[in-house]
């Protein structure tokens, strides 16, 4: 038997891009601001995910601070992921000193999902992505980092690996997506509504508290409008309209027919894609195929199956032949199908299905809703990536891995800590480093083989690995890469800081994003 | 398995795949069916989706469209079970050291009990189940595997077609004669058989009114309306408690059944039995139609012995009214207990006629059919 017959879903993961460097002097020259859509990964037959696009618009006030950089950089992007370092895929970013695409490959692990594609953008990403992984997973998961060449959308990363695609369903997850939601959840109910697609909702997650202004410093008048808005039928099942955040102006457009057909629809603003989808895999070719230009999943490829959710024509796919006899002959492809014929035959059987009566339902997009309980995020700015850092550690904490200490805090025993230096609650530190005298480190993340000085305090922060922070420095809300120097007394607040920058004795920055030349 | 026997019940739950725990609050007199508390089954039940190695995911996917409430009914819900099965016989392979008819037997009881667990199975699920496995211990020693397995799925696809879809046929077909102009015919819940009937006899051009009477909590009778009125019959619609204020306008009964027993009593969706005992007093005929496939040589004289329990929440909310909300808390008060029953039994002196596929039969002929015609069906 196909041991691939048994589980008949194919899933693929895409991490996000990110990750450290294993060696400190392969960094190559730092870029801030550059396009970072590496790291589509797409797992075969276990799950596909996606790369999460980078999808801000112009009017978003986070693409706004990212544009707002500083002239060295060599273009200026309407859609700039953030990212750190040039050298550093998305996808391996540390989250609580684990790569982002740690959390996504143990998900599909415990769910025993063990063959994945991962589908990367740019080779010397996937090159990278590739050495982690199979160090990391050697024997645990089956992982096949597929490379595509940039800039290609999520839509495109699919469309190059498609034919490597056999099971019936698809299950796309993006890679820079922190969730304890199981995949099981989305593909059972994907299952058993037999749909197209499947999305995975949820709740739109509150900003951190005293970093809000890391974008927004020019911005005063505009608030965070990155609106999703999405229609669910009175079920909370099916999805009936989607549009995401930077689609929408002032009004939202609805077709009367829609509502008409399903009698009651459920508007609401407070759930977000999180980028998992499970596709049905004829639909998704289908999809790939008629609908070259489509780049993005989330905003070309979903809408597109929403709306043509209650058109009459058929969206491809067998038909079945009926003999004499009135015999069903039953095509050898999925019972769903001859399912959904003695569905015309004993329609009272089914429960009432209000797009199939419409009249031209041939597919259906249905919606699987995160409980309020789980936590799940996506590393899609600066914003979240110190949002999740700090959840991770701290709320969500069950999602690291790790253990706590007494305080509620992450403390490798080789750390080294001066005298009078405290470290609070929900903080981490990764091993060999060491700590001056009087310093605070409150809610944080540090990573490996940082020198840290005296009197320096760092909150709310994340500092990777092998960081030299000289005295007096004090750190608040930002984001130091790696190999960046310190020097004494510099003052930073929002800011961002690049791979292997220094930073001037005494320098005060604010909501900058600094990066060497 | 009668779940007052405290043992039983903890065996079979270290075994079960579908985490339940009981619900509180049970009536006594019915203690002998499960009630498990209905909210967290089908989130468990899905997270597990890739952990369940043993059984095929259409098995699976079937198992949790009966919790879920998708499929009802007993030709959908048998249908579905069937189709869910061959798709099992497709995937399957014997292991070795052993033999298919065996191997195959184990497998297909372990997928009933997780049925089972998912929901009661209904009675023609039940002959559904004994015909496939009185087919696969009748294989012959000499066929190979994938010959084995073509001809399981075509004992399926021909069970499917013969005893369900031809049968209703040949039920429409009866009952046609029986609908005449100016009819006013009355239908309880909704039945796909009954269903049929009545867009024929629409589309044969005669000219008669339905009446659907529906009950709550599940409002069956709303999709049936809908379809309806959708190939333009003339409907009129009310819950039960009105049926003897409209019963005097009616000609003629039509029901539909889950079973009939082999004393004539029709076991059919709760309610039925109050609609059927109504019309015989205002001596209205009742015709109950139903597959032969769905008799079973059981009697039954009463509703209790044999039943399912629903999930009592439906019964304390009511959908679109959340103003009355007095029983909110009913499962605090320790000396309220709320009941759903699923099914009931209507004696057979209510009943006028039943119309199967062998032709139209008084109730007394039901255990004719069982002995005479059960016998061919098992070793056609």
């Amino acid at each position: 038997a196909n041991p691939e017959a048994s589980h008949p879903v194919s899933l693929s993961t895409l991490p996000p891009e990110g990750d450290e460097p294993q060696n400190p002097d392969l960094t190559l020259p730092v870029d801030l601001i550059r396009r970072r859509r590496r790291g589509r990964w797409t797992s075969r037959s276990s799950s596909s995910p996606e790369a999460p696009p980078r999808s801000s618009r112009p009017s978003s006030p986070r693409s706004t601070a990212e544009r707002d950089t500083p002239p060295l950089t060599p273009t200026t992007l309407i859609n700039p992921p953030f990212c750190f370092s040039q050298d550093v895929p998305k996808a391996l970013l540390p989250v609580a000193n684990r790569p982002a695409i740690s959390y996504v490959l143990d998900l599909l692990e415990s769910s025993d999902l063990k063959d994945i594609i991962v589908v990367v953008e740019g080779q010397e990403a996937a090159r990278l992505v590739g050495a982690w992984i199979s160090s990391a997973y050697l024997d645990r998961l089956v992982v096949e980092v597929v490379a595509v060449t940039e800039d290609i959308g999520t839509a495109g990363a699919l469309r190059a690996i498609s034919k490597r695609l056999v099971a019936n369903d698809v299950l796309v997850i993006s890679g820079d997506l922190v969730t304890d939601v199981l995949p099981g959840a989305v593909a059972a109910t994907h299952r058993r509504n037999g749909a197209a697609v499947t999305a995975l909702l949820c709740s739109v997650p509150v900003s951190g508290p005293s970093d809000a202004a890391s974008s927004g410093g020019k911005d005063k008048a505009k608030k965070p409008c990155r609106l999703n808005i999405v229609g669910l039928d009175i079920t909370r099942q099916f999805l009936l309209h989607v549009v995401s955040g930077t689609d929408v102006e002032k009004d939202v457009r609805v077709y009367k027919r829609k509502i008409r057909a399903v009698g009651q629809m459920e508007i609401r603003s407070d759930l977000m894609d999180a980028h998992l989808y499970a596709f049905n895999r004829t639909t998704l070719q289908d999809v790939l195929e008629q609908k070259e230009a489509y780049r993005s999943i989330r905003l070309e490829v979903l809408p597109y199956l929403v709306k043509s959710q209650l058109r009459s024509a058929p969206s491809g796919g067998e038909g079945t032949i009926v003999d004499e006899t009135g015999n069903v002959v039953v095509p050898p492809s999925s019972n769903l199908q001859c399912l959904s014929q003695h569905r015309a035959i004993a329609p009272s059987a089914f429960k009432q299905d209000l797009l199939a009566s419409s009249g031209g339902g041939t597919h259906r997009c249905c919606v699987y809703i995160a409980s309020k309980n789980k936590y799940c995020h996506r590393l899609n700015s600066i914003q979240a990536y110190c949002d999740i850092n700090r959840d991770v550690i701290g709320e969500a904490s069950h999602l690291s891995g790790y253990s706590f200490s007494s305080h509620n805090n992450i403390i490798h025993p080789s750390c080294v800590l001066g005298s009078k230096s405290t470290v609070g609650p929900q903080c981490m530190l990764a091993e060999g480093s060491q700590l001056g005298d009087k310093c605070g480190v409150k809610r944080s993340v540090i990573g490996r083989h940082c020198r840290i000085g005296s009197n320096v305090k760092i909150v709310n922060s994340v500092v990777m690995n092998h960081v030299v922070i000289e005295d007096g420095c004090h750190i608040q809300g930002s984001v130091v890469c790696n190999n960046v120097q310190l020097q004494e007394r510099a003052v930073l607040k929002d800011c961002q800081v690049g791979a292997g920058y220094t930073v001037t004795t005494g320098s005060d920055h604010k909501s900058e994003s600094l990066a060497r030349k | 398995m009668q779940f007052d026997d405290v043992h039983r019940v903890e065996k079979a739950k270290k075994r079960a795949i579908v985490n339940q725990s009981e619900a509180r609050n049970r009536v006594e007199l019915f203690r002998h069916l499960p009630q498990y508390v209905h909210g967290t089954q089908l989130p468990d039940l899905e997270s597990k989706f890739f952990q369940l190695e043993p059984i095929h995911p259409s098995v699976y996917k079937v198992g949790l469209q009966y919790l879920s409430g998708e499929v009802s009914g007993g030709n959908g819900r048998c249908i579905a079970m069937l189709l869910a099965f061959r798709e099992a016989i497709k995937d399957y392979s014997t292991p070795p050291n052993k033999t298919l008819s065996r191997d195959l037997t184990a497998k297909v009881s372990s997928y009933v009990s997780f049925f089972i667990e998912c929901r009661p199975l209904s009675i023609s699920m039940g002959n559904a189940i004994r015909f496939l496995k009185n087919r696969i211990a009748k294989l012959p020693i000499t066929l190979s595997e994938s010959e084995a397995k073509a001809s399981l799925q075509s004992d399926i696809d021909r069970f499917i077609n013969e005893k369900i879809v031809v049968a209703d046929q040949v039920i429409v077909s009866h009952a046609i004669t029986k609908v005449r102009d100016d009819d006013v015919l009355l239908t309880y819940g909704s039945s796909s058989v009954v269903e049929m009937i009545l867009e024929h006899a629409h589309e044969l051009g005669r000219k008669f009114r339905v009446i659907v009477v529906d009950s709550r909590p599940k409002l069956e009778g709303q999709g049936l309306l809908r379809r309806l009125v959708a190939k333009g019959i003339n409907c009129t619609y009310t819950h039960i408690n009105a049926v003897s204020y409209i019963m005097h306008e009616v000609t003629r009964v039509f029901l539909g059944a889950s079973s009939i027993l082999s004393n004539g009593t029709v076991y059919s969706r709760v309610g039925t039995a109050s609609v059927a005992m109504v019309a015989h007093a205002f001596g209205i005929p009742v015709l109950v139609c139903c597959e032969a496939y769905k008799f079973h040589e059981r009697v039954q004289l009463d509703s209790i012995c044999a039943n399912e329990l629903g999930d009592p929440d439906v019964i304390s909310k009511i959908p679109g009214r959340a103003d009355l909300g007095d029983l909110k808390n009913w499962a605090d008060n320790e000396n309220l207990q709320l009941l759903n029953l699923t099914y009931d039994a209507t004696p057979s002196d209510y009943v006028s006629m039943i119309i199967t596929d062998y032709g139209m039969l008084p109730p007394t002929s039901v255990p004719v059919i069982v002995r005479e015609y059960r016998k061919e069906q098992l070793w056609v």
